[in-house]
């Protein structure tokens, strides 16, 4: 992919604040993200391929996470959230933008160095089937993480796959069985395992109860809770379902068309969102109660998600936004603080 | 009398059976709902009740009736039909194919003894469906124009202009900008939310009297799925269409449905008006549902209370409560005999809830 730059390099707009905060947050703040770009190069052309645009799947998200947090990210499909999860894996390759992970920086990693640091970031993806090799039974999938970071002895690994096995609630007998012979629930569950085997700091989750039924969703998350205790973990969790990242995260982004619009802490932003786009996400989202469906009143946004390889100008959500005046076409609203610690794009105050 | 009447429907496939004795009724005007988890029949309900099964060894000889023109039919369930004639013969296996039984009376007439041919000239126009995953139902080589303005022609014998621009009012209606362009437009040039308009305006092309609509907004995004439901609401209210909603998402039920029936392993365990439902949860699998789901209106911090095990963990209903291995409440009731379907307007099948209550 293509790491040139297209554009003049924008100065982060965030650079000044962590500057202040950074000695009393450094031994806490495990994940600092700024400025993080993503952009895929759009090509024609049959023999001699031309570079005729770029499809700004990130531009410019920048955050952090506390050791032992969660914070979510939330979005619709074709916002970025997940090519920005890839890209702080460094399984994307960022465009611009910094990552750095207990102070280390894993943008700057190349090689081997790279290669050894990745046992410190693992993923749990949507797709359990599909993410989990069908000819490996569980004992090989669990054990392949530990041989590719050459950690133990076959018997040691064997004896930490249980560990992790019993820790996600499935029985040792489940070792010699192939992912199909599992249900949803359980595959889930054995990838949540194997990004457990290397002991991470971070998983990044990326929808990781959406293909699972409701009754198996409420286990998984409560699972996941559980996982945070017991191996101090910190997550980053990557969902379309608003009530899902609400009950996993105590701190929440909304991402819209490669940016972030607003953040803040997971009950403020649910009490008092300042966003449009956040009041409509909000007012979308079904709830189950009869009374409270029959009374609320929805904000229904017009249209579609506009295309990421030409965002509108300004704000790019002011093509859908009920508020939208003039100023919003010129002007990119500031990513600015509204309240302590409730961060906002938007030049109103709704 | 409703406009739909289910009665004991039972779809088997073989030795498995997917639903076993279901009754229900759609009046018009109304949104009823099938809600569960996969796996419980809700969907095999609908695709029975269109006569979209492929056919199996029992019942009549019924044809398999999925080559209809007029609509879209789910993948996967093609190609499954079996060679009746020698299945029933010997009355041995059933290759893939579904035995249908009970009734489904449409307007009076029950539309499992109808013959195909019958079927055919009401699907589409009398009863129409909209299915979950809008790009594998439409023809992906087909310009969306010429897929609604098939249903125009065979159902109220439209042709050439007039197909089209009654083709073109319906995309109109069901929100899509630009129609007449649109019309020339394939499926992968549209976004989710406009083929699930796409399938909508094609099922009401006719003005059905029912409309099936099976997960109608699962694959898509909030604001989009809230377009949708605004969409089909909508319909019911001003052309008193029958809604029968299949869905998973309580959320979705609570928002359009007026009646609900909770499924589980192919029977109805709880059923009663929506508010009733969400007011008093009866039967420990919809109150299970319930404590799944995290929501954005109770404190933040308030724990989920899964229901445990999985869908696999059934026992079968002839032998006691299908939830019962999954149930907090389980005695010994629950695991001798078949539990009935008590009370009349809030209807439930749990031989415990007396105790409880």
């Amino acid at each position: 992919m293509s790491t040139e730059q297209t554009e003049p390099h924008v100065p982060a707009q965030r650079t000044e604040e962590p500057d202040l905060s950074a000695a009393a947050t450094a031994s806490t703040r495990l994940l600092e993200v700024e400025d993080l770009k993503v952009h895929f190069p759009i090509r024609r052309g049959i023999v001699v391929e031309r570079t005729v645009g770029h499809v700004q799947a990130v531009d410019g998200v920048g955050l952090g996470i506390d050791s032992g947090g969660t914070y979510g990210l939330v979005g619709e499909s074709g916002c970025g959230k997940t090519t920005f999860g890839r890209a702080v894996l460094r399984l994307e390759e960022p465009t611009a933008g910094r990552v750095r992970l207990g102070g280390e920086e894993v943008t700057a990693m190349k090689g081997e160095r790279l290669r050894r640091f990745r046992s410190r970031m693992q993923m749990v993806f949507q797709d359990p089937l599909g993410s989990l090799n069908p000819r490996h039974n569980v004992d090989m999938l669990l054990s392949e993480p530990l041989k590719v970071h050459g950690v133990g002895s076959k018997a040691e690994r064997r004896k930490l796959a249980v560990e992790t096995l019993d820790a996600v609630g499935l029985p040792k007998s489940v070792l010699e069985r192939f992912p199909h012979e599992f249900s949803g629930g359980q595959r889930q569950r054995l990838g949540i395992a194997r990004a457990l085997m290397l002991r991470p700091d971070l998983i990044v989750c990326d929808e990781p109860v959406s293909a699972l039924d409701v009754s198996i969703q409420a286990q998984v998350m409560n699972l996941l809770d559980e996982l945070q205790d017991e191996f101090g973990l910190t997550y980053l969790v990557i969902a379309h379902d608003l009530a899902v990242v609400r009950h996993l995260s105590d701190r929440v982004g909304v991402m819209y068309l490669g940016k972030l619009v607003e953040e803040a802490d997971s009950e403020t932003i649910y009490e008092r969102p300042r966003h449009p786009y956040t009041k409509a996400l909000l007012s979308a989202v079904p709830q189950p109660d009869p009374e409270v469906e029959a009374n609320r009143e929805r904000i229904i946004l017009k249209g579609d998600l506009p295309s990421p390889a030409n965002p509108p100008s300004g704000c790019r959500f002011r093509t859908r936004c009920p508020w939208a005046e003039d100023i919003c076409a010129e002007v990119e609203p500031e990513w600015r603080e509204a309240a302590g610690g409730h961060k906002v794009a938007c030049h109103f105050d709704l | 009398m409703a406009l739909l009447e289910v009665e004991d429907l039972r779809v088997a496939f073989g030795a498995s059976t997917a639903v076993d004795g279901v009754s229900f009724s759609v009046p018009e005007g109304k949104v009823v709902g099938l809600v569960g988890e996969s796996g419980c029949g809700k969907s095999v309900t609908s695709l029975a009740i269109m006569g979209l099964l492929p056919k199996g060894r029992g019942r009549k000889a019924r044809q398999p009736v999925l080559a209809a023109a007029s609509e879209p039919v789910g993948s996967g369930l093609k190609a499954t039909a079996a060679a009746p004639q020698s299945i029933a013969a010997s009355g041995g296996r059933s290759r893939g194919g579904a035995d249908v039984n009970g009734r489904a009376v449409f307007d009076g007439t029950d539309l499992l003894s109808l013959a195909p041919a019958a079927m055919r000239r009401r699907r589409g126009k009398d009863l129409a469906m909209v299915f979950q995953d809008p790009l594998s139902s439409l023809n992906p080589v087909v310009p969306i124009g010429r897929q609604i303005t098939e249903v125009l022609e065979r159902h109220r014998g439209l042709k050439g202009d007039k197909a089209s621009k009654e083709a073109a009012n319906l995309l109109d209606r069901v929100g899509i900008p630009d129609p007449t362009r649109r019309l020339k437009e394939y499926p992968h040039q549209l976004s989710g939310g406009m083929r699930q308009r796409v399938l909508i305006a094609i099922a009401v092309a006719c003005a059905p009297r029912l409309l099936i609509a099976d997960e109608p907004t699962t694959a898509l995004d909030v604001t989009i799925q809230a377009q949708i439901l605004e969409l089909l609401k909508d319909l019911v209210e001003t052309e008193g269409t029958a809604l029968l909603m299949i869905t998973h998402d309580l959320g979705v039920v609570a928002g359009i449905c007026d009646e609900v029936n909770v499924l589980y392993s192919g029977r109805v365990v709880e059923s009663a008006p929506v508010r009733e439902l969400f007011a008093r949860p009866t039967h420990p699998y919809t109150i299970g549902l319930l404590g799944s789901i995290p929501r954005l209106d109770l404190p933040i911090h308030e724990p989920l209370t899964p229901i445990r095990g999985s869908i696999a963990d059934v026992i079968r209903w002839h032998d006691g409560c299908a939830f019962a291995p999954r149930c907090d409440r389980v005695a010994a009731p629950c695991v001798e005999g078949e539990p009935a379907l008590v009370g009349a307007v809030h209807a439930h099948r749990c031989v415990m809830a007396e105790e409880v209550a």
